[in-house]
């Protein structure tokens, strides 16, 4: 075989890989498309439903804004512990008492924040992300000297 | 509309390029890089400086029937066409003349533009003997025929042709375009009009530019490659085969589209060597020739010879 029939040969093989590869790479494309969009439908449902209230955890009990609802069940959990401890306290003087409902607000503000927190940057990484898949796949800059033709 | 990327490379004693476009462009990198192979392949088959050559071997093999690989048997018919093409003018036989004028080796040219001591112009004519019609291929034995001692230069004849191999083989892309020296092929599946600037022979600005699809554009001149010969005169490497001396024909550089490389570098030499009088019936599909003094003529092509090929 001769080296111009070989190289065809290399040529059309090529061509074929190549368009195998073209097609790999397109459903590779459009695999991590879905993935991206359903993490981001997905998180952004669940964005909504925390931010209208709709706490899954606290599910037909409460019906308020997650930071409110988030207040009430710790004013909770310090309501039961301060009734349990109430005759302990009921002992100790009375400032006491007036501290724990005092400090009460601090307790709030410190469950709220991180969990404001988390929900932004979930949605903050994500996006950058999305962005990136699409500029790896741009073309390379174009090649545009213009063509001279001179004595050979 | 897919973007190029290219390579360009010393190669048959100057300057080739590869470009190509696809939306792949992974493909497009890999045709170009496979481009590049076949000219330096073929540089090294087909350069006549280079004893070990396979042009070198056939030049001084003994044989009248001399086994040659499909590359150089193409070469041969290429400068059997260019012959026939051009009526006898463009003659890849003419070694001896060439040698004789004083390119026997690879040199330094030492002459610019101008020669003034250059004999009064002429066109230039076939020569009866006509070296190039001895020649013949035999592609079933693989074989080319020829007296021994009849010793082929194709120049710028393969230059031509190689543009048009390496054309063909990245004809699947959306758009290439082979530069072998200035000897250009352009095109692909989605071919799009470019800009080709024509070098002036002085070394300025460019003279002209020419707008072409899918095709070819060729420029043969006698300004580039010249020198001062033994006894002082003007020399340069393209011969008038009619007196077998280097043709001042009263054109400096003759440039011709056409759709194929090897047509268009036949058609530039012949309208060289025909002079300014004859120089516009060998550009049917336009083209732009430069006369002594520096004057620019314009070739128009001929109307429906080719409609993808249009001068500027």
């Amino acid at each position: 075989m001769d080296p111009i029939q070989k190289r065809e040969l290399k040529r059309q093989a090529w061509m074929r890989l190549s368009a195998q590869r073209r097609r790999a790479g397109l459903l590779r494309g459009r695999v991590v498309a879905i993935s991206l969009i359903c993490f981001v439908l997905l998180w952004g449902i669940v964005f909504a439903q925390m931010a209208t209230g709709n706490d899954p955890v606290l599910s037909g009990k409460e019906k308020a804004p997650a930071t409110t609802a988030v207040a009430g069940s710790k004013r909770k959990v310090e309501a039961t512990t301060s009734r349990e401890l109430e005759p302990e306290s009921r002992t100790d003087s009375a400032p006491a008492t007036e501290e724990e409902v005092v400090e009460e607000p601090e307790a709030e503000e410190e469950f709220i924040r991180p969990e404001a927190e988390f929900e932004e940057e979930e949605f903050t990484e994500a996006e950058p992300e999305f962005e990136e898949e699409f500029v790896e796949t741009e073309p390379e800059a174009e090649f545009e000297e213009p063509l001279v033709t001179s004595q050979s | 509309m897919s973007r190029e990327v290219g390579e360009s490379f010393e190669c048959f004693g100057g300057r080739c390029a590869v470009r190509a476009g696809d939306a792949d462009a992974e493909t497009a990198r890999w045709a170009v890089e496979q481009g590049r192979q076949t000219l330096l392949d073929a540089h090294r088959a087909l350069s006549r400086f280079d004893p070990a050559s396979e042009l070198s071997r056939l030049n001084h093999d003994p044989r009248a029937e001399v086994p040659a690989s499909p590359l150089l048997r193409r070469v041969v018919a290429a400068a059997l066409t260019a012959g026939l093409r051009s009526g006898g003018l463009v003659d890849a036989t003419l070694l001896d003349e060439i040698e004789a004028a004083g390119y026997a080796e690879s040199r330094d040219f030492d002459r610019t533009h101008e020669a003034p001591d250059a004999p009064p112009p002429h066109p230039a004519a076939a020569c009866p003997q006509a070296g190039w019609c001895q020649f013949a291929v035999d592609e079933r034995a693989g074989t080319v025929t020829r007296p021994p001692g009849l010793r082929l230069d194709p120049g710028g004849i393969a230059k031509g042709l190689l543009a048009d191999l390496v054309g063909e083989s990245l004809a699947d892309l959306a758009t290439f375009a082979v530069d072998c020296c200035g000897d250009l092929r352009v095109g692909g599946a989605e071919a799009r009009p470019r800009t080709i600037l024509v070098d002036d022979p002085a070394g300025g600005a460019p003279l002209h530019e020419l707008r072409i699809a899918d095709g070819a554009v060729a420029t043969s001149g006698i300004t580039r490659r010249a020198w001062t010969a033994d006894d002082g005169r003007a020399a340069h490497q393209l011969i008038d085969p009619a007196t077998g001396a280097p043709a001042f024909t009263g054109i400096l550089q003759a440039t011709a589209m056409a759709p194929t490389g090897l047509l268009a570098e036949t058609l530039a030499k012949s309208a060289l060597l025909a002079g300014p009088e004859g120089a516009e019936e060998h550009l049917p599909f336009g083209g732009v020739f430069v006369e002594e003094g520096g004057a620019v003529r314009v070739v128009e092509a001929l109307p429906a010879v080719l409609p993808e090929v249009q001068a500027a």
